[in-house]
């Protein structure tokens, strides 16, 4: 039977952390976060510059602010959960591209992951060397972590929480290697970590060298278990969790943010988590919808779909970037939440003979920039609609596609430019026949008209139509003959240049 | 033998002008250029074969000279051939339902339509059209760069001549050199020439005559297409007036009878 092999992972001031992560500009600070509800919030988690300069886990809000009176480079900030919710599916992402089997061993403020990676060695090498990748994937997350590696399971978690970097324990060394470690690791219960301290037992090391019949006799079967746990050979049923890919990233700022850029910087690092997530399991982005909580309490969403899935960091931050200057919030953003769908690499079939298409995603960032600056509904491609009012169509986005060629002879026809919106005229009328008409601007002789056209529709609706057209040669003063399309609304009673012929 | 001494002598008369006239007797080389058929015979013959490629084409004329319905059927040529296009409407004019009607593709045409910020342009607003030909030109200019594009009209034909002039030679130039470097072309639609040098092929149109069926319907337009200016074309003697053709284009009632 082979031997199990497990490595823990443990990420110590987790809350901390988790709000640090996508945070470049306060990592270099030291920062404490506040749990409860006010005024009665108490310091639940530090970084290492806080702990140096005196902040501990307990203290009140009004010691912290004390102490950062003192300390002027102390901030503190409120505790996310779904911070650390996201932060931990990150950290349950990196640990999943190790080993399938992953098991959760958290404890109070600090996430715990074991990994069982037994059989890895034709994968990723020796222990150390997977635990050496484990910790740079984990440090290019954004994760602090300590790793122990251990043929038992309780061993690699206690060794992880009470050490820190990297620590490999060879089989048959655990008792030696957990012997240094303090008692309170084990959590005996309060009368029996009293005990022992009045037996001035203190470290593991200590309690395996006890008498193991005397001192179930004295503390009982807890005792036992704590024993074999300082002995490491305490034995654990792993109970594996499964890692569902939930592409979603989470970041509530100190304060409202009013800059674009302030967005954007928070908003790569974000985006690149979620690539590099979803490139791990070899799939792309597909479409990244931007959920922003605004200061007021509204909200306010944006949608990224490229026209292939991506998980090009850059090509996806361009399109954020003209997505916002598109459609910008309307207040100050306070918390910035990103989910992508996961979709399959893009795939495309070039022919050497095909014509030539505009690249997709240049063509995607083309189009934002587009939209941009023409206006989100006034670039795409015209669909026209299944109606006979004049001038019905709708605009659908734009995909340049690979197409067959298609052979049809089409005779040229007289072409219309449309007049938006159409110019109300003033007609003469002699005979029923339209003579003179002017737009405000210039008087048009009309030489020869043709029609009326009677067009009709949805008269069984509100928006029902009924116009009588005229097509019209008229003579602009000193200038060139002009066709023009004339429409005299029914409903309405009044006259209508709605196009030129040209 | 005649043969020969015809050109040795060739040889020996260039050799001695060699300083003067390089190769002086001999034909230069003609650089065959990619046309794209416009899809009007006689346009094509006026042009050699059609529009250039990589290059700016200009359409000029007043309204109702045909401009439009010339360059949708160009425009149907292109996307047949299962290219994508692009229009940028300088003043909205443009009508998806002629372009179908011409046998345009429209899902492989991009519509760009700019506007005046803020809403419709009206009174003085329409007569300073600066931020509409500041999209336009920012527009072809996006596209261009991006590349793939077979076909791109800049849509001028409702902006007044003073303003279209205005738009700077620097620009056209870029436009020159990246629709070059695309292999697209650029077909400008404007009431006067406005690219200046930058374009190859400048043709100006006009309406000769309606076509009237019965006296009551008007079954199309006769139009005159006038082949302006044409680079890297060979210089023909005794050639005064430009070279002209004229071809028509249907109107709705043909469309029925031939339904």
């Amino acid at each position: 039977m082979s031997q199990g092999l497990y490595a823990c992972v443990h990420a110590a001031e987790f809350p901390s952390q988790a709000l640090l992560r996508l945070r470049p500009d306060l990592q270099a600070l030291a920062v404490a976060v506040l749990e409860g509800r006010a005024p009665l919030e108490q310091v639940c988690s530090m970084n290492r510059l806080a702990r140096r300069q005196g902040a501990a886990t307990g203290m009140t809000r009004l010691e912290a602010e004390a102490l950062a009176g003192q300390n002027h480079g102390l901030r503190l900030l409120p505790r996310s959960l779904e911070s650390e919710a996201a932060a931990r599916a990150v950290l349950l992402e990196c640990a999943a591209s190790f080993s399938p089997r992953i098991e959760e061993a958290s404890q109070g403020a600090a996430c715990a992951l074991v990994l069982d990676i037994a059989g890895t060695e034709r994968l990723f090498g020796p222990p150390r060397a997977l635990a050496e990748r484990l910790r740079n994937r984990l440090i290019a997350a954004g994760f602090r972590t300590s790793i122990a590696v251990s043929a038992n399971f309780n061993v690699a978690r206690m060794l992880a929480a009470a050490s820190r970097g990297l620590t490999v324990i060879r089989a048959g060394e655990e008792a030696q290697a957990l012997a240094s470690l303090p008692v309170a690791l084990l959590n005996f219960p309060q009368d029996h970590a009293e005990t022992l301290a009045v037996w001035g037992i203190r470290t593991l090391g200590e309690l395996a060298a006890l008498p193991e019949a005397e001192l179930i006799a004295r503390l009982g079967q807890s005792a036992l278990i704590g024993r074999n746990l300082a002995l490491g050979t305490h034995t654990h049923a792993f109970q594996p969790i499964e890692a569902a890919l939930s592409l979603r990233e989470f970041c509530e700022f100190e304060t409202a943010v009013e800059q674009m850029d302030s967005l954007l910087f928070v908003g790569a690092r974000m985006l690149d988590s979620l690539a590099a997530r979803a490139a791990v399991r070899a799939m792309s982005l597909a479409s990244v919808v931007v959920d922003m909580e605004l200061e007021g309490g509204s909200a306010h969403r944006l949608m990224i779909r490229p026209a292939l899935p991506s998980v090009d960091r850059k090509f996806l931050l361009k399109l954020m970037q003209l997505e916002i200057a598109a459609s910008p919030p309307p207040a100050a953003v306070l918390s910035l939440r990103l989910s992508a769908e996961a979709g399959q690499s893009a795939k495309v079939q070039l022919g050497l003979f095909a014509p030539q298409t505009p690249e997709p995603s240049r063509l995607d960032v083309t189009i934002a920039r587009l939209k941009a600056i023409a206006g989100e509904d006034r670039v795409g491609s015209p669909v026209l609609e299944d109606t006979h009012r004049a001038n019905s169509f709708r605009m659908s986005a734009f995909v340049a596609e690979n197409r067959p060629a298609e052979e049809k002879a089409v005779r040229p026809r007289l072409a219309l430019r449309r007049l938006r919106p159409p110019l109300a005229i003033r007609v003469a009328l002699c005979g029923g026949q339209p003579t003179i008409f002017n737009d405000g601007r210039q008087s048009y002789k009309v030489t020869t008209s043709f029609g009326p056209w009677r067009s009709s529709g949805c008269w069984w609706s509100m928006d029902g139509w009924e116009s009588d057209e005229w097509d019209v040669l008229a003579e602009p003063h000193g200038c060139a003959q002009v066709a023009c399309l004339l429409v005299m609304d029914r409903d309405k009673n009044e006259w209508r240049l709605e196009a030129f012929y040209d | 033998m005649s043969a020969r001494s015809a050109t040795a002598l060739r040889l020996e008369i260039e050799h001695t002008l060699e300083r003067s006239f390089p190769a002086a007797l001999t034909p230069a080389q003609r650089t065959v250029r990619e046309t794209a058929s416009t899809g009007i015979a006689e346009v094509d013959a006026l042009l050699d074969g059609g529009l250039p490629v990589g290059a700016i084409s200009e359409v000029n004329g007043p309204e109702s000279s045909g401009r439009t319905s010339l360059v949708l059927s160009f425009l149907a040529q292109r996307t047949a051939g299962g290219q994508v296009c692009a229009w940028v409407d300088a003043d909205d004019a443009f009508d998806p339902e002629s372009a179908a009607a011409n046998g345009v593709n429209l899902r492989q045409l991009l519509w760009v339509r700019c506007r005046n910020v803020g809403g419709p342009a009206k009174g003085k607003q329409a007569a300073k059209p600066w931020t509409r030909l500041d999209q336009t030109l920012r527009a072809v200019d996006l596209l261009l760069q991006a590349g793939g594009f077979a076909a791109i009209v800049l849509d001028l034909g409702d902006t007044a001549a003073e303003h279209a002039c205005r738009i700077p030679l620097a620009t056209w130039f870029r436009f020159r050199q990246a629709a070059d470097r695309a292999r697209t072309c650029l077909v400008v639609v404007a009431q006067a020439n406005c690219a200046q040098s930058s374009a190859v092929v400048a043709l100006e149109c006009a309406a000769l005559n309606p076509q009237i069926a019965g006296g009551t319907v008007l079954r199309g337009f006769c139009y005159e297409v006038r082949n302006e200016r044409q680079r890297f074309t060979p210089f023909a003697m005794g050639q005064r007036k430009p070279p002209a053709s004229t071809w028509q284009a249907a109107g709705a009632s043909d469309l029925e009878q031939s339904a």
